[in-house]
This record gives structure tokens, C-alpha cells and sequence, in this order.
């Protein structure tokens, strides 16, 4: 097992008072796993994806532990947390496309952040370089400044850096959000490709787009009000989604072939909860079809078949 | 994307030169057809080797008492000599380099007071930026002038380097909070965040991801403070308060306010050190947006 969160609970610090970002976020990752996050905006993808590497001023670690290889994740330790980093855990950010110091040439940067984290930039070269010629840029970008790369070869420049010290987990938050449909799938390709070469063990992939995760991962994790809803396969997510969220949001997505006169697409009514003062029970059930009083008391994470786990009432029957 | 994956001899070492190159070379080309940079880094560097050569040929002290007295500018005394008989020539020349100096010394200091405290309260943030930030206001708001006078006339300030000090201590305010601001904007940028979560230490960030990209910013700082600190000097002089038995400009103007040379038409005495000085400061400050127009893209004329 690479990574076992248990009941993570992260939360924001407000001069209202603190908003349950993550609530008991509970979840395994195994070894060449590569897990899709998917959820609506504010559901705490992004939060967890921070969480587990860096929490910034504002993010407080309530409760719940993270383990990866076996080691407890020394996440409130700034200091200690150094080491991990890039060797064992390490994240594309969201803002991937101005991730690069537009004053620095890339591979002056490059180096830079390899003797931070104690490594000879001549150590690595000639695996950089092949790197960089694995997802199709010309070593020479190393020469250039951030100005000078597209935004997809930004994207891969940072993928590249990210993964260069073979790290256990890969945290890629919407690493392809920002980028056409083609660019996108030559780098969730290339990640593919990464896990498989075992230049990093497992791989979280935080996105909105669920047909992309579909493709490369193997597993889907649903998130709704900084509580996990679902998990399991992706295929099982994909074609038969247990939970009443999951179903909905499945449901919203077009479908090849289907014409609009046969049937409209359902979005689903209703917001997500505000996340200052969250609803007990169910986080769902105001939006929830199925809801009844049972869904007052919160419904436990529950294996229901091998591998798939969903927080709901209905479905443990 | 013009690469293809695992193209054989692709060779990385010769494409340096050409980027770093062309970049040196556009910043050359800006800087040779800018005048405002041309006159002022003219203007500089002809009074300031002025200043370090001139001494050099001159073969007494620059008050001696040497020569006739009141005399106007001739081919002996190239700028008269004073009602005591001392070669202006030789004091401004001296003057020059004090003056120069001074600049330096309490520019530098400033300078370094203010980005140091600048950069900290701003990348920082929270309760060092609150500390800082009172300081800095504390410092701001003292009436300077009043506090150098009753400073530099108690303690009895002999030589440059007290009265540099001096100067430098008390005029980085607002350097520190113009660098703040800029640090403060540029230290949310995704890079420094990226930087951050790489585990580099504060210093490193700084001085590798924030400061480069404002580094004309922290040249126009420096600019501004060199040739304010000239200026106080100069006003510190002329109120008799600059180092005794030493020359400066200021002190050239001082005493021949004091000795009547306006009065008594020796416009030889108190013209060469007022346009020096306003020559030094104003020719900066040209230079100075000169600079800014090189280095700023968005004000560069093609």
C-alpha cells in the first residue's frame, strides 16, 4: 500500500470561524495506482492535493493521519516535511503554466531546485534530458526562458521537473485543465507513461473532466463537500455509479451518439452546502433524490463491492 | 511543437550563447539610442572621474592657502581662488569626490537598509511585516532634518563616514516601503509559491525568484537614494554642520555664503559647487529614466 489517508480533517481559518475544507477524508492508494479526483469546484480537491504536501498560512490540520510506504506523513512539520518532498511526494500545481520564474532560463531553475533539496544537478542531467526527449521537448528548452515554451511545453517542463527525483506519490492538480483537447491528452498520455516506466509509484489526478479520467485512471474518487462519496474502478464509477452524487454527475455528462431531442441533459438542482457551517448528516441530501430521515445521521464510508466504497444509506443494501 | 521525442544528437550546449546573446545585445541596442541615458550616464561619469583623477594633478591640499586672493579664473587657476587665496579648482575637485562618496555611503546604506526590510516585510508577511511596517512608519514620520541637525551637532561629526551613516540611517523609509509593495505582489506569484513548496530558504526565494524580476525597480531605488543622500549632505554643509576641515561642495557653497562672495561679485567661488551638485543629482535622475525606459519593455520607442 503506497498511501493510506485516515479521516483526514483539514480546515480553513477564517475570522468567521473555520471552514471544514476536508471533513474525515478517508482513502488508499496502492502501489501504480493512478486515482482521478473528481468532484465539483470547492468539494476540497484541491485542498487535499495541498494537504497532503504542503499546508499553507491558512490551512489547519484538525485531524487524521496520512501514511505513505508504511511512514506516518509529518504534514503539520514544515521542517520536516522538507526531505519528502520531490523525493518521496510531490505535486504538479494547478498553476502549472506560471510555475516558471520568467526570469530564469529553465534549466538554471531546474538546478536551483535540485540543490535545494540536496542533489547534484550533474547527477541527474543526462536523465532530465531524457525525460524532457520522452515527452517530446528538445533538451534545448533547458537553455531557454518560460516566455519562450507554449503553454503545453510549460506543462511538460513542469511534469518533468515534478517527477525527476522518482518520487512514491505524484500529486497532479488540474494539470490539464488549462490546455487544448490534443496537448492534453499528449500529457495525461506522457503521465501514463511515467507510471508505467516507474518514474513515479502512484498518481493522484485532480480534475474536472471526467472523460479524461476515464481514459488514464484506474480508479475514481468522487468528492462532494470535503467528504469522499464514492471510489472504486474507474470503470465500475464510470458505467455504474452507486452513489446518488456520482449517478447525477455521470448523468450530466454528454453522451456520444445521443441527440438533445431524445433527452436533455440533467444537471443536478441545487448548490453544494457552505462549508463554514456544514449540514449534519448527509451532506448531499438536500439535493439528494432518494433522501429520507435516515440521511440525518452520516452515512459511514463502506466497502460495498471489492475495491468500491460509497458513503451513502441506499446503497449498502 | 517542433521536437520529436527522442530525436538522436540533439545537442544542447551550442544554443546558449545565441539566447544570452541576444538578449545582451537588445538591451544595448535600447540603451544606445536612448539620449535621457546617453546625456545622464554622460553628465555622471565625466564629473565622476573628474572627481577620482582630478586630485591626482593637484600638487597642494585643497585649502591651503596658496595663491593671490580674489582672483577670477585664469590659466593658472582655472577657477580663481577664494578671499583667502585657496584654488577652487582644487576644492571642487575634492568636492567631486566627497560629494561622490557621501552618495555611496549613505545611498548604499539606505539602500541596503531599506530592500533588507522591504523584501522581509513584504515576502514575510503577518507579524514581521506589522513590526517592520511600524518601524518603518516610525522612521518615516521623524522630521530627518531636525533629528540630523541636533544628531550630527551633539555628537560632533568629523569625516564622511559619521555623516554618511547618519544619512543612511535615517532615509530608508521609503525605499523599504516601495520595495515592500512591489515584494508583496510578486511574492503571491505562482512561481515564488512553487519555490516555496520546494523547501528553499527565505534568503534564496528572495534574492533568486523575487528580486530579479524587479531589479530595475531596486536600480531606480538606488538611484533616487544616491542622489537624495548627495542633497542632504549638500544641505548639511551649507548650515555649517559638515565635517570640519574636510571640503565638499556643500561646504565650498557654505563658506562663501559666509565670506560675501555673492555680495562681492566672486561668481567664481559659489557657481562651480551649485552646478556641480545640481549636475551630479539632475544627470541621475535623467539617467534614471533612461534606465527605466531601457529595461521596461512597455516604455521602450522603437
Amino acid at each position: 500500500m503506497t498511501l493510506r489517508v485516515k479521516d483526514l480533517k483539514v480546515y480553513y481559518q477564517t475570522l468567521r470561524g473555520d471552514v471544514h475544507a476536508l471533513d474525515g477524508v478517508s482513502f488508499d492508494l496502492a502501489d501504480g495506482e493512478i486515482m482521478g479526483l473528481a468532484g465539483e469546484s470547492g468539494c476540497g480537491k484541491t485542498t487535499l492535493g495541498k494537504s497532503l504536501i504542503r499546508l499553507d498560512g491558512r490551512m489547519r490540520h484538525v485531524g487524521g493521519t496520512i501514511e505513505l510506504n508504511g511512514a506516518e506523513v509529518p504534514i503539520t512539520d514544515e521542517r520536516a516535511m522538507n526531505p519528502l518532498r520531490y523525493h518521496e511526494i510531490s505535486l504538479i500545481p494547478q498553476y502549472a503554466m506560471s510555475a516558471l520564474n520568467p526570469t530564469r532560463k529553465i534549466g538554471r531553475m531546474i538546478n536551483e531546485l535540485l540543490r535545494a533539496r540536496g542533489v547534484r544537478p550533474s547527477k541527474v542531467a543526462d536523465e532530465l534530458r531524457r525525460r524532457l526527449e520522452l515527452v517530446g521537448l528538445d533538451p534545448d528548452v533547458l537553455n531557454r526562458f518560460p516566455i519562450e515554451l507554449s503553454g503545453g511545453m510549460k506543462q511538460r517542463v513542469v511534469m518533468v521537473m515534478a517527477t525527476l527525483l522518482d518520487p512514491s506519490l505524484l500529486i497532479a492538480d488540474e494539470a490539464t485543465s488549462a490546455l487544448d483537447v490534443s496537448t492534453q491528452r499528449s500529457v495525461a498520455e506522457s503521465m501514463v507513461e511515467f507510471r508505467d516506466r516507474g518514474f513515479v509509484k502512484s498518481m493522484i489526478f485532480v480534475t474536472h473532466d471526467i472523460s479524461l479520467v476515464y481514459q488514464m485512471a484506474d480508479t475514481v474518487m468522487v468528492m462532494y463537500a470535503g467528504q469522499v462519496a464514492e471510489k472504486g474502478p474507474a470503470s465500475t464509477i464510470i458505467n455504474d455509479p452507486q452513489h446518488p452524487y456520482t449517478k447525477m454527475l455521470i448523468g450530466a455528462l454528454p453522451e456520444v451518439g445521443s441527440t438533445t431531442t431524445e433527452a436533455r441533459l440533467e444537471g443536478i438542482p441545487g448548490t453544494p452546502p457552505g462549508l463554514l457551517k456544514p449540514p449534519t448528516g448527509c451532506r448531499f441530501k438536500e439535493r439528494c433524490p432518494i433522501a429520507s430521515e435516515e440521511c440525518d445521521e452520516t452515512p459511514p464510508l463502506v466497502e460495498i463491492d471489492t475495491g468500491h466504497w460509497a458513503a451513502c444509506w441506499k446503497t449498502g443494501r | 511543437m517542433s521536437n520529436v521525442a527522442g530525436a538522436p544528437g540533439a545537442d544542447a550546449a551550442t544554443p546558449a550563447e545565441p539566447v544570452a546573446e541576444r538578449g545582451r545585445s537588445e538591451i544595448l541596442h535600447f540603451a544606445g539610442r536612448n539620449p535621457k541615458l546617453l546625456i545622464g550616464a554622460g553628465v555622471v561619469l565625466t564629473l565622476l572621474l573628474t572627481g577620482l583623477i582630478g586630485p591626482l594633478f593637484v600638487d597642494h591640499g585643497p585649502n591651503e592657502y596658496i595663491g593671490p586672493k580674489n582672483q577670477p579664473p585664469s590659466g593658472e587657476y582655472w577657477l580663481g581662488t577664494t578671499s583667502f587665496g585657496q584654488d577652487i579648482w582644487a576644492q571642487f575637485v575634492y568636492g567631486l569626490r566627497s560629494t561622490f562618496m557621501i552618495g555611496a555611503l549613505g545611498g548604499g546604506i539606505a539602500f541596503l537598509l531599506g530592500t533588507t526590510i522591504g523584501f522581509l516585510a513584504g515576502y514575510k508577511g503577518g507579524i514581521v511585516d506589522e513590526i517592520l511596517n511600524l518601524i518603518t512608519n516610525v522612521v518615516l514620520v521623524l522630521p530627518t532634518l531636525v533629528v540630523l541637525i541636533v544628531a550630527v551637532s551633539y555628537l560632533q561629526v568629523e569625516g564622511l563616514l559619521v555623516q554618511g551613516l547618519f544619512i543612511g540611517l535615517t532615509s530608508w523609509p521609503w525605499a523599504a516601503r516601495a520595495v515592500r509593495s512591489q515584494a508583496l505582489t510578486l511574492a503571491n506569484r505562482d512561481y515564488v509559491d512553487l519555490a516555496r513548496l520546494s523547501g528553499r530558504r527565505t534568503w534564496r526565494i528572495i534574492t533568486s525568484e523575487i528580486a530579479p524580476n524587479m531589479s530595475s525597480y531596486l536600480m531606480m531605488s538606488f538611484i533616487l537614494l544616491f542622489g537624495g543622500a548627495i542633497l542632504i549632505a549638500a544641505g548639511l554643509d551649507f548650515i555649517g554642520l559638515g565635517p570640519a576641515g574636510g571640503v565638499s561642495l556643500g561646504l565650498m557653497l557654505e563658506s562663501s555664503m559666509q565670506w560675501s562672495a555673492l555680495q562681492l561679485g566672486l561668481w567664481w567661488w559659489f557657481i562651480p559647487p551649485g552646478a556641480g551638485i545640481t549636475a551630479i543629482v539632475g544627470s541621475m535622475y535623467i539617467l534614471n529614466v533612461g534606465l527605466d525606459e531601457v529595461f521596461n519593455p512597455k516604455l521602450r520607442e522603437l
